[in-house]
């Protein structure tokens, strides 16, 4: 049973091609229905994102790459040779290795973004739940996540934060841990650190305050965050209490000077206190970097985190690549052995079947002998015709593409006599 | 089953996944470390049979020489490890309690000394000097450990480099906490094991204490992890002067340890 994956994605296709193409949630039982209704077509998928659109199908045939082809071109809208120019087909096993790369995030723009797992569950859970799924494309499902489970796992590619907002949230987690409970001071409205406070708060910080030249800015951005807007010049005690201080103003001086860190820290009573200075020029006096207890990181710093850790998850894309195709091999041989136990079914019964008549007929033959006797001959017989089995069945498990299993299927069909 | 087959099984197993754990620390994957935990907790299972039947031969804890107390101290030490794993999920001590319990099993292993059923080593006192002055060293020494991961972890962020134990160590936060916790717990557990000596000393002998290696090296330590324990709470850990002192407390207590000859 063949899989195909006929799609696009942003490899192949600029945005404005895949936006035409993309299925919206409420568009995509009438596309599975469509698809489904095509003649051949026993299972399908739509994976839409904003990177690809990708139909995947188990069918009886390559046929049903033509009608999938012209799916996508009304989708499209435009001249089918202008879209087969972005379209890439993929059969059989690349299907598979294709599939397990996009959940394990390597064919990502990003890569290692953890989004594109979720992204695959929920068009294989919609595929499912409008029972556009066979058991071959369920099986093909199941195993998709669980290899980029164990990805994942393994190689932790998704862990390390590869833009500088996330490169500040990971290394409050490496200072503080659990970010829950803790409290953060925003100084200044600069776009930057106002999303490095969006990251942090999805963390279940308990407050977060805002400090801005213009209080009106500071009041909008803290009911953002539901937190509290405070005054400009009046921010050194919330050193005290904050754990974080993101600053990302337009100033060109020092608006947090060592004295106001080394007052803080000691009312702090011992607890670490993260500076993330993200302006141009500096906000955050330097020297403060070598006071025990308080961690400073301008933006150079955080950058530099960032391309180390895209450097690493490089690293680790090689090795989960090397988990893709482990996991690609062996999982074919499954669906390939799978694909034939009808055949070697039927092929045993049909053999046994001539086996224990023609013993019947021959112990009839020889008349009266002992158990033992009786035992050799039955023990000679299914040897022979285990002997006899054995390599038809060892082809038939071998044979990976689907043509060359249909082809060795029929021959043996036809040879043995199976109906 | 014979004793010393136990006690052979739980050090090859404890080999394997020191090993194995070492080798993580260069290839940074996830995987075997979980198999090196999984050997040595079948490590520590072959252990804890192994000083079960020395319980079992002797009626009393395996604390009659020095086989047995580097043996029973490793054992506290790789359950005290393990409950840290099960609770907080850290990896990074394992670096240095994995090949700390090897070193003090193969002690245990290497050394052959007689066992000696004296009257003293029934005594409840002696007892419990023995067990509380080794929960407490365990204690002790996991505090180091998490200590020294929490130097380590100070220096990588304000160096702004990832060291090879990056990934590894827990937060900041976590390192600081265990470490001040057992080093707390370890420090008072430990002088309630000392003062439970010094009693059963002077009760046996009318002496607060003998002046031999053991008991010197034992009491130093007491003094140094008092140092240390004192830089926590002052929040001056991260001083090279607190790293000093915390590596000669642990050669103390190596020496304390090594010092302990039958009763």
């Amino acid at each position: 049973m063949p899989l195909i994956a006929v799609g696009v994605n942003h490899r192949t296709a600029a945005v404005d091609v895949r936006e035409r193409l993309s299925v919206a949630t409420s568009q995509m039982v009438p596309a599975l229905e469509a698809l489904r209704a095509v003649d051949g077509i026993d299972g399908v998928a739509v994976l839409s994102t904003c990177n690809r659109v990708e139909a995947i199908v188990s069918a009886t045939g390559e046929d049903v790459i033509e009608p999938i082809v012209n799916w996508l071109t009304q989708r499209a809208g435009t001249d089918r040779a202008e879209l087969e120019k972005h379209i890439y087909i993929l059969r059989h096993g690349d299907v598979l290795k294709h599939l397990f790369r996009v959940a394990s995030g390597l064919d990502s723009m990003i890569v290692g973004e953890p989004q594109i797992g979720g992204q695959v569950r929920a068009a294989f859970m919609a595929s499912r739940e409008c029972g556009s799924l066979d058991s071959i494309l369920s099986q093909v499902f199941d195993q998709t996540m669980r290899v980029a489970k164990r990805v994942r796992t393994d190689t932790g590619i998704g862990e390390l934060a590869v833009s500088v907002p996330y490169a500040a949230v990971e290394l409050a987690k490496k200072i503080f841990g659990n970010l829950q409970g803790l409290q953060v001071l925003l100084v200044g409205a600069g776009e930057i650190g106002e999303l490095t406070a969006e990251h942090l708060s999805s963390f279940g910080l308990e407050q977060i305050f805002v400090a801005n030249r213009s209080h009106d800015r500071a009041v909008e951005l803290a009911e953002r965050f539901h937190g509290q807007a405070v005054k400009f010049d009046g921010i050194e005690p919330y050193l005290a209490t904050c754990d974080i201080v993101i600053a990302s103003t337009a100033a060109p001086h020092f608006v947090i000077e060592s004295s106001h860190v080394e007052r803080a820290l000691a009312a702090r009573r011992k607890r670490n206190l993260f500076l993330v200075d993200l302006c141009v020029p500096r906000n955050i006096e330097p020297a403060i970097s070598s006071i025990d207890g308080a961690y400073l990181y301008n933006i150079d710093d955080l950058q530099n985190v960032a391309d180390a850790n895209r450097e690493i998850r490089m690293q680790k894309a090689g090795e989960a690549e090397q988990i893709v195709d482990r996991e690609v091999d062996v999982f074919r041989r499954r669906l390939v052995a799978q694909d034939a136990v009808p055949t070697i079914v039927e092929l045993q019964h049909r053999l046994e079947d001539i086996r224990t008549a023609e013993l019947e007929k021959c112990l009839r033959k020889i008349g009266p002998m002992s158990p033992e006797q009786r035992a050799a001959i039955e023990q000679l017989s299914t040897q022979m015709v285990n002997k006899i089995l054995h390599y038809p069945i060892l082809q038939l498990k071998e044979a990976e593409e689907p043509a060359e299993r249909e082809t060795l299927r029929k021959t043996i069909r036809k040879i043995f006599g199976l109906r | 089953m014979s004793p010393n087959f136990t006690l052979y099984a739980a050090l090859a197993l404890y080999a394997a996944g020191t090993v194995m754990a070492l080798v993580t620390l260069f290839t940074r994957e996830k995987r075997p470390q979980h198999v090196a935990l999984g050997i040595m907790i079948a490590g520590f299972v072959a252990h804890t049979v192994w000083i079960s039947t020395i319980c079992i031969r002797t009626h009393h804890p395996p604390l009659t020489n020095l086989p047995e107390a580097a043996g029973f101290m490793a054992w506290v030490l790789f359950a005290i490890e393990l409950a840290l794993f099960i609770r907080y999920r850290v990896h990074a001590a394992a670096f240095f309690v994995y090949p700390l319990v090897l070193m003090l099993l193969t002690v245990s292993a290497v050394v052959h000394e007689p066992f000696v059923r004296s009257a003293a080593a029934v005594s409840r006192l002696f007892i419990a000097h023995i067990l509380l002055t080794t929960i407490g060293v365990a204690g002790l020494l996991i505090g180091l450990a998490f200590g020294a991961l929490a130097w380590a972890q100070d220096r990588a962020l304000k160096s702004k480099q990832r060291g090879a134990l990056w990934d590894w160590i827990p937060s900041l936060s976590v390192c600081k906490t265990l470490s001040y916790r057992a080093l707390a717990i370890g420090f008072s557990v430990y002088t309630l094991g000392i003062l439970a000596g010094i009693l059963w000393s002077y009760k046996t002998s009318a002496e607060l204490m003998d002046v031999r290696v053991k008991q010197v090296a034992a009491a130093a330590a007491w003094v140094l992890f008092a140092i240390v324990l004192q830089a926590y709470v002052n929040d001056t850990y991260r001083t090279r002067r607190t790293a000093v002192i915390g590596a000669c407390a642990f050669v103390a207590i190596v020496v304390a340890i090594l010092g302990i000859h039958h009763v």
